[in-house]
């Protein structure tokens, strides 16, 4: 599908060329809302920079939209700073449990993976649910055992668990004990509390979607607990014909109102990426409660381009966009940093 | 005062016409809409009526649920469960469960008993046990018949992976209608809440979870507007949200029935796969019920205004006077 993206220029020997360019590129990741803390609010705005050029590279060697942001979420897994892969949040028992999903655009392919136990990289699981199973979510002990038979080995917990993670469970389990000796009503959790999912949406030249969500859920969940990140229509999003949704924050709030569906019925209504994202958000919270953001990409935008749109009702929201040779970035509310690629 | 309903499901599929199963499966399934239509008339919540309908199909091992559910590759009794508290929106669900006779009960303890809404593998046989719920060995769970279905599949299995079989031979050795079961009901105070409780499809991979315990899924609730259960394909279901999609016609003001139509055809177009949904609608202070599927079959049983109407093969509808 060619589109009015075109330019003419000179080459050597003065012949003109017009180059009919297809789609354009784009990608936006998140790197969790949440309320940062200032020793690892720089590294955080750092690590989605890194994941967006990371993604976006895949899509200028003409990789695809799904290639694009399963290399953006593996980068944030990879990374320590964020609550995905390598430097999760602990569950109770001080165990890390990945939830992660994939989903392609084209046909609404998805793999997911939830519950998970001993894997670096749960964006690369699920993308393999998806490729190589006629499911779209497998859980805990079935995950394992799928995971061994692709010839990926299990990797020990100590491995996946940093000392940050170890410490703020230990603060947790204080802190609840603390509030339950004290005999007050249950309060909110200390700021520290992680509900900061990663996440990226892409387009690629061909004009596919794909979204990818990836975590490894709350600071001392009940072991098994499943959040928002690896349901379709709640953790994320994505359809050719509409746009493609990452969300994270609290995920039960996100299930309820199966947030990243309602985003996309919002795009089907007309209402353009940014404005998707604010009122589904508000939605929630008025409905049922707690915080999240979300990042969109609108497939109704102008020919050959994808609206994005950003949007988070937490303190802080990392994310970074890369469209048009441009960077783009923020944390705080209203923040939009942005420099030539 | 809203005037109070319940329509349940005990699964979708095709029975062969001389079917000696479609008559207990009937049965059971008219007894589950009793059964929560009972809690109704006496004054109790949507909630405790959809959760008895589920549990005593869970009970029953005709159903694909709790006992007498199919079993997974590994020949265990696996099984995914939710309920939807449509007031609040809460919901409480557990999924890759093992050991569980009644997951749709376990479900309502996730939601009561904690601040997540799914649970899932070993997770929730220690949350069971922990409110002193037994952990039942599998041999409790599974039905011989069963275990010849499982049998019967893993020989096809390996027969096609081995080159020598075909995959009509392997979907054709799944037992008809054994599916999904599910309820929606509304309650005197005009609360509605959903459940659906299942076992998955015959040789799933271990911990392959359907679209049974997904919000949005195969159930969805919300008092202000309606509930929705379905059976049938879940990946397809999950990929396209088919209980929110409903949902979303519905507050639209699209009839019950076009809603359910409506949406099973946009899936089966788009992503193929062919399901079984059972629709409450709010109106006032009353409700339209109503179901839909594209199969041959699909049991399910209804109960309001008095009577109690119910079905197994397309378009067939019988009624009676409820005493």
């Amino acid at each position: 599908m060619l589109c009015d993206n075109a330019f003419e220029g000179r080459v050597w020997g003065g012949a003109v060329i017009k180059i009919i360019t297809m789609f354009r590129p784009t990608i936006i990741v998140h790197g969790g809302a949440r309320q940062f803390t200032p020793d690892t609010r720089d590294l955080v705005q750092e690590g989605v920079k890194a994941a967006a050029r990371q993604g976006y590279a895949e899509l200028t060697k003409g990789g695809s939209a799904m290639d694009a942001v399963v290399a953006a979420v593996s980068a944030m897994e990879d990374n320590t700073v964020f609550n995905a892969g390598h430097g999760s949040r602990l569950n109770l028992k001080g165990q890390v449990e990945a939830d992660a999903i994939v989903i392609d655009g084209r046909n609404l392919g998805s793999g997911a993976v939830c519950g998970l136990q001993g894997c670096s990289n749960p964006v690369q699981l699920a993308r393999l649910v998806m490729e190589k199973t006629n499911h779209c979510l497998l859980t805990a002990d079935g995950a394992r055992e799928f995971m061994e038979s692709q010839g990926i080995a299990a990797v020990p917990s100590s491995e996946l668990v940093t000392e940050r993670a170890r410490i703020e469970l230990e603060q947790h389990v204080k802190f609840s004990s603390a509030v339950e000796n004290l005999v007050a009503p249950r309060s909110a959790p200390p700021p520290s509390s992680s509900c900061d999912t990663v996440g990226a949406v892409a387009m690629d030249a061909n004009g596919n979607l794909a979204a990818a969500t990836s975590t490894g859920g709350i600071t001392a969940k009940l072991p098994g607990r499943v959040g928002d990140s690896p349901i379709i229509g709640s953790g994320a999003y994505a359809d050719n014909t509409v746009g493609a949704v990452s969300t994270t924050g609290c995920g039960e709030s996100i299930m309820k109102v199966c947030l990243a569906r309602r985003v996309g019925e919002l795009l089907e209504k007309g209402k353009t990426a940014q404005e998707a994202a604010e009122h589904a958000l508000e939605f929630m919270s008025g409905r049922v409660g707690g915080a999240a953001g979300v990042i969109v990409l609108s497939q109704y935008g102008n020919a050959g381009a994808c609206e994005v749109g950003h949007h988070f009702i937490t303190e802080n929201m990392a994310w970074a966009a890369i469209d048009e040779g441009q960077l783009r970035w923020g944390v705080d509310p209203g923040q939009e940093m942005n420099e030539i690629i | 005062m809203f005037e109070p309903a319940i329509i349940v499901h005990g699964g979708f599929g095709k029975f062969p016409s001389e079917s000696n199963l479609k008559k207990p499966l009937m049965e059971g399934t008219k007894a589950a809409a009793r059964e929560g239509h009972a809690i109704l008339a006496r004054g109790g919540s949507a909630i405790d009526a959809v959760e008895a309908a589920v549990t005593s199909m869970e009970d029953n091992p005709l159903f694909n649920c709790g006992y007498g559910c199919t079993l997974n590759l590994n020949g265990n009794a696996q099984m995914d469960a939710i309920v939807i508290d449509g007031q609040t929106l809460n919901s409480g669900a557990v999924c890759g469960a093992l050991g569980c006779p009644n997951p749709v009960q376990v479900a309502r303890l996730v939601m009561e008993k904690t601040n997540h809404c799914l649970l899932s593998g070993d997770g929730v046989q220690q949350f069971m046990r922990s409110h002193g719920i037994e952990v039942v060995p599998d041999s409790q769970l599974i039905l011989p018949e069963r275990f010849q279905e499982w049998e019967q599949y893993v020989k096809l299995r390996e027969e096609f992976v081995n080159g020598c079989g075909d995959s009509q031979r392997i979907a054709s050795g799944l037992p008809p209608g054994c599916d999904t079961v599910g309820a929606v009901a509304m309650d005197a105070s005009g609360n509605i809440a959903a459940a659906t409780s299942t076992g998955g499809r015959t040789g799933k991979l271990p911990g392959r979870v359907g679209d049974a315990p997904i919000v949005g899924a195969g159930s969805y609730a919300d008092s202000n507007v309606g509930g929705v259960s379905t059976t049938g394909f879940g990946e397809s279901a999950m990929k396209v949200c088919l209980a929110r999609r409903i949902a979303e016609l519905l507050e639209k003001g699209v009839p019950a029935q076009e809603s359910a139509a409506r949406v099973l055809r946009f899936m089966h177009e788009k992503v193929g796969g062919e399901a079984g949904v059972i629709v409450l609608a709010k109106d006032g202070n009353r409700c339209h019920v109503t179901r839909h599927f594209i199969s041959p079959n699909m049991t399910w049983a209804a109960i309001n205004d008095g009577r109690i109407t119910w079905g197994i093969d397309q378009g067939q509808e019988e009624s009676a006077s409820l005493e």
